[in-house]
């Protein structure tokens, strides 16, 4: 080991000594065994150091909240059974004032179900795309607060870098049409991930027409 | 970890054995259409270990060596048992009775060129590795059978892990000896791997050993490839959480942002200088190519159409850019000026082309072509004409790059399940799988061969 990192300090420095040389005077008439040993040594002293850890992960998938829409079930069923006493139950008067305003309350929307798709190489949005679109303009219409992200996907056919562009058109033919029912544009973001993550991981085309999509993540 | 990547002549004492270094002779013909596959036999590598230790060096050297030479495709190998067989039924007169030769102090008169000759060998390889002193020796020559002298001999002196790089040297030494054109056996591939979980760039040689990890972003890393000499490597990752260019320095390690617009940051294509990249963004609403320099400044787009264009590759003079675009109504090749000016649709065979790669002697583009129902490889002339149908029964085939002698392609193949990487010769046979990891394979690009 210590004979090994010897010999590996020499080489060290003797290809410092070299590069020095070398950079000194002409740069051509290296011989080339030398200069080939120069890569060598910076390599094997770089090449191990760990990457820095700009873990950077990317955006989680957001599978959105599938959260159903907050309706107090207990309510309508006691109002269903009007048979007996007249006095208004007390506790359900808070509770009922917080049901009908739905604007103060942050509104949930199931945007995972609203992804809208596509037909093979294409970006144009279906009448059902458009359905869905208009769901989410006016809930962003209602909740001025709120911004999305638009996520452009496509399936595996075809290289990646033509479905990344496949990607991004399909992200920008939702954030237009957004854009035409009155969304600001500041308010929708788009990134498209080509094939790269796809809805279902099969390999049929039942799989390859779910992955043809664009999702809606609610951003800040 | 041990393993950093420009290696190259790092412990490499390399001994001249012949101070010849243009051949005289011109034993294959390689620019001959029909030229005959040159006989040669590679006797086992003999081994001499200084420990007990059996690491099989001289089993690994012959195998190695074998399998580039059967790669080139400019060879007949012959299977050096023959000789024995020979030697049993029939011992050529005047021949002693030593059956193998040995290399390391003897002289080539003691070497039996009749016996191979008998079994129809043009050219002979003789090796001999030896291991002392955490040192390791090869000494390798390849002999003119007929004539009865050395064409070419070499002596390297390194680590234990330099074996290959040491057989692949002398493989290049063979066939410029034979051939007098550069071979490609210490070239590399960079490819995307999802063998950790993310896609990652990784490194191997361009027979799939020695693969190593180049990046560790825990991401989507896309579309490496290298600069043209060898040093850097360009690509996409997500590392920040959109698609951006960086540049990898291989020497240094060192990472630099080259291009992080909003939208895509995608597809870079080294101009043959180094100086430019082309790539394609969308910053401007819609995915286009631009040219950057290589560090970023200096971006100047060249495609107006609202139509989808990407995945630029400049020909090997720089001249002309061929790219990806559906302005036609489908992803098909078109081809333009490096300004973006005289834009002509290559293709129109078939409704989905992608991924052109110009060949490093600028005669035909390889791209990946929807046809007969499946995803193939094709090639076609730069003008358009003699399509060209590679690959079959390969289930999906992708992402073709070429060798820098622009005989053999990589490219991705679903054959085997998960995609992987696959090399084939320009004729679309002998086709080898390269690499087995799980996760899948995807996005070869071959090196160019690296200047010492």
């Amino acid at each position: 080991m210590i004979k090994k990192s010897s010999i590996w300090w020499a080489v060290l420095i003797s290809v410092i000594a070299i590069v020095f040389v070398a950079t000194g005077c002409a740069k051509k008439q290296v011989v080339k065994e030398e200069v080939a040993a120069k890569p060598v040594v910076e390599a094997k002293k770089e090449v191990p150091k760990p990457e820095p850890p700009k873990v950077a992960p990317p955006p989680p998938k957001v599978e959105a909240k599938v959260e159903p829409k907050v309706e107090p079930k207990p309510e309508p069923k006691v109002e269903a059974v009007p048979a007996p006493p007249p006095p208004p139950p007390p506790p359900p008067e808070p509770k009922k004032e917080a049901v009908p305003p739905v604007a103060p309350k942050p509104e949930v929307l199931d945007l995972a179900n609203l992804r809208i798709h596509f037909a093979f190489d294409d970006y144009n949005l279906s009448s059902k795309a458009k359905e869905n679109l208009e769901k989410v303009a006016s809930w962003m219409s209602r909740n001025p607060a709120f911004k999305i992200q638009i996520e452009g996907h496509a399936c595996e056919i075809g290289t990646n870098e033509y479905n990344l562009a496949l990607g991004e058109r399909r992200a920008n033919s939702a954030k237009k049409y957004l854009e035409a029912l009155g969304v600001t544009p500041a308010r929708i973001s788009t990134i498209s991930y080509g094939e790269e993550r796809p809805l279902d991981p099969g390999h049929t085309e039942e799989s390859r027409s779910k992955n043809r999509r664009d999702e809606f993540i609610q951003s800040k | 970890m041990k393993k950093s990547f420009f290696l190259f002549s790092s412990v490499f004492l390399l001994v001249c054995l012949t101070s010849e270094l243009s051949p005289a002779k011109v034993y294959i013909d390689i620019r001959s259409p029909s030229f005959r596959k040159f006989p040669i036999v590679i006797s086992p590598f003999k081994t001499t270990l200084a420990t007990t230790e059996d690491l099989k060096l001289g089993e690994r050297a012959t195998e190695i060596l074998s399998s580039d030479l059967s790669i080139s495709g400019f060879f007949a190998l012959l299977e050096p048992r023959m000789l024995a067989g020979n030697l049993a039924r029939a011992v050529p007169e005047g021949t002693s009775s030593e059956t193998g030769p040995r290399l390391m102090g003897a002289t080539f008169e003691t070497i039996d060129f009749r016996s191979w000759a008998n079994i129809g060998a043009e050219a002979l390889v003789l090796g001999e590795v030896v291991y002392k002193d955490r040192s390791l020796t090869l000494e390798a020559r390849l002999y003119d059978v007929v004539k009865k002298e050395m064409i070419v001999g070499k002596r390297y002196i390194g680590d234990i892990t330099d074996l290959s790089r040491m057989i692949h040297r002398f493989a290049d030494e063979i066939i410029f000896a034979l051939t007098g054109e550069q071979g490609f056996f210490q070239t590399k591939i960079v490819f995307v791997s999802k063998t950790t979980g993310n896609k990652e760039i990784h490194l191997m040689d361009f027979d799939g050993r020695n693969v190593t990890q180049i990046t560790r972003h825990q991401s989507i890393c896309l579309s490496p490839r290298f600069s043209p000499d060898g040093t850097k490597i360009a690509f996409t990752s997500y590392k920040a959480g959109n698609p951006d260019l960086y540049i990898k320095d291989l020497r240094t390690s060192e990472e630099r942002l080259v291009s992080q617009y909003s939208g895509l940051n995608i597809s870079p294509a080294w101009s043959p200088d180094g100086q430019r990249l082309a790539l394609t963004l969308s910053k401007d609403g819609n995915p286009e190519i631009y040219t950057v320099n290589a560090d970023g400044t200096g971006l100047l787009r060249l495609t107006h159409h609202p139509a989808i264009d990407v995945s630029p590759a400049w020909s090997p003079d720089g001249k002309k850019i061929t790219f990806v675009s559906n302005r036609g109504g489908n992803p098909q090749i078109y081809i333009m000026d490096p300004h973006g000016e005289n834009i002509q649709r290559l293709t129109f065979e078939g409704t989905y082309n992608t991924h052109p790669a110009w060949s490093p002697r600028g005669d035909r583009i390889a791209y990946d072509a929807l046809l007969g129902g499946n995803h193939n490889i094709c090639t076609i002339r730069p003008d358009g004409s003699d399509l060209r149908i590679l690959t079959a029964n390969l289930n999906r085939c992708e992402t073709p790059s070429w060798s820098p002698d622009g005989r053999h392609l990589v490219f991705s193949s679903t054959r085997d399940g998960g995609p992987h990487i696959f090399l084939m010769d320009a004729e679309g046979t002998r086709i080898k799988r390269l690499t087995f990891h799980k996760g899948g394979d995807t996005y070869p690009n071959w090196s160019p061969r690296f200047k010492e």
